[in-house]
């Protein structure tokens, strides 16, 4: 994106005379305007274009229902590309121009992280709905940042969860990390480590992590291939499982390594890539749509009927759900001043298609994620789990 | 030793998608001295076309892989008539600018008309098959006997045939050229559309086993080109064939040993290296063809 002078001098014309001619009482009075931080464009565009067809539905649902406090939301999109620069670009933008009191945003934890201190500075509420870093929380909260919450699961939990099914369930000892190059990925193998020393028998052979644009990964899965790894553990991008999944198919690794991990392994197209390979991958998730609770079941139904009958994924669920629960923390608040909501938000006991969530002292949620395995090609729900995290003292 | 030559056989196929793409842009620099920034554009509409017809038309992956290549060369066809004609003897900056501007157009006219999500590449032989013990696909045996016949092609073209001569003597000598009655503004064209065509065919080859299709799929592939032309010498097809395959292998070898994370080092370090202390590339002073 090149900016020159006179295409920000006439953006800036514009803008002063959109505000001119717009009433005030339209732009303050009747609508609520929540940001909403996601890539739109770039390797993980999958991500933000479920994300914002998921967070206008529920927009749509609580507008139908007359708004919040008699105000209609209006989502306010950015696009952060996956690039903290660009995902501070958009935030920037949010606050200034668009003035949004609040921000969902962003999947990526990178851009999250970036974020963070322009919310704090702004005093802008930040609810993550989708970045599972686990520093987001460890800094957030009585860690420092007052106006980050996050309601998501964090990799801290899931690296312990997938680590412990796959050492004592599945019997792997042998892994290799192919994870991606990112705050998350990298933050996710972290955690791994942290929790290893736990099964003496397991070790990690290799570890790799992958460019966001990659793919060519013939070169390390020839490595781990000769190395003897049975798993390979991969917190990656979605866009990239079947890419990595089809080169294990060529290379004959299918039923000999299992990918362990998350990068949307559940997914019927990243299946379909190759089936043989994702057989036996395990997965902690968010959620799913084949979560059979009432409430997940309908959202998926009302999902595919407001998009041409296109299956929900998880970053579609998460985004409903935030900005769902945005909106009860601004009723139980019956205000909206940010400070009233926020301290709403973090008193809040809310009804989520996966079980209550509330928030802990570093603003993360406690709610439950789904551990799940590919099986026969479909994915078999092996159970959930709570996720609360025991901070270390000195992270309190 | 088993884990070498796995790396070897690995960057020979690496290496020669990055020959493919690379004979293009090196020819056009030959003719015109500018470096078409927008060479990596071509392999991605080559890519985006094969994927719409077999997507939205289901058409065969066979047939697919021609009207790829015939719809990018459409669009290069008239890319070429209206913006790199005009750079026939114009300043270096305006070959850049234009083409940094053609790359961005395409990107942007591309994630505008289907989205900037990646999209799966639906077609292809990917069924593996085993050679001493190393599981490939089909598809990648096909990549790599095209990019022999390519080559032999190309050379015995500038050597032998009318169109080769043209072109090896508009890249030694343009006004040497115009006197003596060729049409230079034809021979560019000419050589424009071939070497963009090399490159959509080489993203059609390589689509099926790199899965994805998007906008944004050629500028790495574009930086990667420089690193490959400079290598084997601006200009020189023969030397961006030994280039490309020795990017290639080396980068698989560091992806296998120091790790993944260090593949795309490798060509910006060559490509340093060259610039400082053989900007004239490895294999020759002079010999352009």
């Amino acid at each position: 994106m090149i900016r020159t002078p006179i295409r920000t001098l006439t953006a800036l014309a514009a803008l002063a005379m959109s505000s001119f001619f717009t009433p005030a009482a339209f732009a303050q009075g009747e609508v609520l305007k929540i940001g909403l931080v996601s890539p739109q464009s770039g390797a993980n565009a999958r991500y933000g274009a479920f994300a914002n067809k998921g967070a206008n539905l529920a927009a749509k649902e609580i507008n139908a229902a007359g708004g919040v406090l008699g105000k209609k939301i209006e989502l306010v999109p950015g696009d952060s590309q996956c690039v903290p620069a660009e995902g501070v670009a958009a935030t920037q933008r949010l606050i200034t121009f668009d003035k949004a009191p609040i921000i969902i945003g962003d999947v990526c934890s990178s851009v999250t992280l970036a974020m963070q201190p322009l919310a704090e500075e702004a005093k802008v509420l930040l609810v993550n709905a989708a970045s599972s870093n686990p520093d987001i929380t460890y800094k957030s909260g009585v860690g420092g940042y007052k106006w980050t919450f996050r309601n998501y699961p964090t990799d801290e939990v899931r690296a312990a969860v997938v680590l412990d099914h796959s050492v004592k369930n599945r019997g792997f000892k042998k892994f290799a990390v192919l994870s991606v190059d990112s705050d998350y990925g990298r933050g996710a193998i972290k955690f791994t480590k942290k929790y290893l020393p736990k099964y003496p028998d397991a070790q990690i052979l290799s570890e790799d992590y992958y460019k966001e644009a990659e793919t060519d990964f013939r070169p390390v899965l020839s490595k781990i291939r000769l190395s003897g790894a049975q798993a390979i553990i991969m917190y990656g991008q979605a866009d990239t499982t079947p890419i990595v999944a089809r080169q294990m198919l060529e290379m004959g690794l299918a039923g000999k390594v299992a990918l362990v991990g998350n990068g949307e392994f559940n997914a019927k197209s990243t299946i379909a890539a190759a089936p043989k390979v994702m057989n036996g991958a395990v997965e902690a998730a968010a959620w799913l749509p084949e979560w059979q609770g009432p409430k997940s079941l309908k959202f998926v139904e009302d999902y595919k009927s407001a998009y041409g009958g296109e299956m929900p994924n998880n970053h579609a669920y998460v985004h409903w759900e935030t900005l769902h629960l945005v909106a009860a923390a601004i009723k139980a608040a019956n205000s909206l001043k940010n400070e009233d909501v926020r301290n709403a938000l973090s008193k809040i006991k809310y009804e989520s298609a996966m079980g209550t969530v509330t928030f802990d002292d570093h603003n993360q949620a406690v709610l439950p994620m789904v551990l799940l395995e590919v099986a026969d090609g479909k994915p078999v729900i092996k159970g959930a789990i709570t996720t609360k995290v025991e901070y270390p003292a000195a992270a309190k | 030793m088993e884990f070498v030559l796995e790396q070897v056989v690995n960057g020979l196929i690496t290496g020669s998608m990055y020959a493919l793409v690379a004979a293009g842009m090196t020819m056009i620099f030959g003719v015109l001295r500018a470096i078409n920034f927008a060479h990596g554009e071509y392999y991605m509409l080559g890519t985006f076309a094969a994927w719409y017809v077999i997507e939205r038309l289901s058409i065969d992956y066979s047939v697919a892989i021609i009207l790829g290549v015939f719809i990018a060369a459409l669009i290069a066809a008239v890319i070429g008539r209206f913006v790199m004609q005009r750079l026939i003897g114009a300043p270096f900056q305006a070959g850049v600018l234009a083409t940094i501007g053609i790359s961005l157009i395409l990107q942007n006219s591309v994630i505008l008309a289907f989205g900037g999500g990646y999209k799966v590449f639906p077609g292809g032989w990917i069924e593996p098959v085993e050679i001493f013990g190393l599981g490939m696909a089909q598809q990648r045996i096909v990549l790599i006997v095209v990019a022999v016949v390519v080559f032999a092609s190309l050379e015995w073209m500038v050597r032998a045939t009318r169109m080769g001569k043209s072109i090896r003597a508009v890249s030694q000598n343009i006004e040497c050229c115009q006197v003596n009655g060729i049409d230079v503004e034809k021979v560019v064209w000419r050589t424009f559309l071939l070497g963009t065509a090399l490159a959509a065919l080489s993203g059609v080859l390589t689509a099926p086993v790199n899965v994805s299709v998007y906008g944004g799929m050629g500028e790495s592939i574009t930086l990667k080109t420089f690193a490959v032309i400079v290598m084997g010498g601006m200009g020189n097809v023969r030397g961006t064939l030994f280039a490309g395959v020795l990017l290639g292998i080396v980068e698989s070898l560091v992806a296998g040993t120091l790790g993944l994370q260090y593949r795309d080092s490798v060509g910006f370090i060559a490509l340093l290296l060259m610039l400082m202390l053989r900007p004239q590339g490895l294999f020759s002073q002079k010999a352009r063809f």
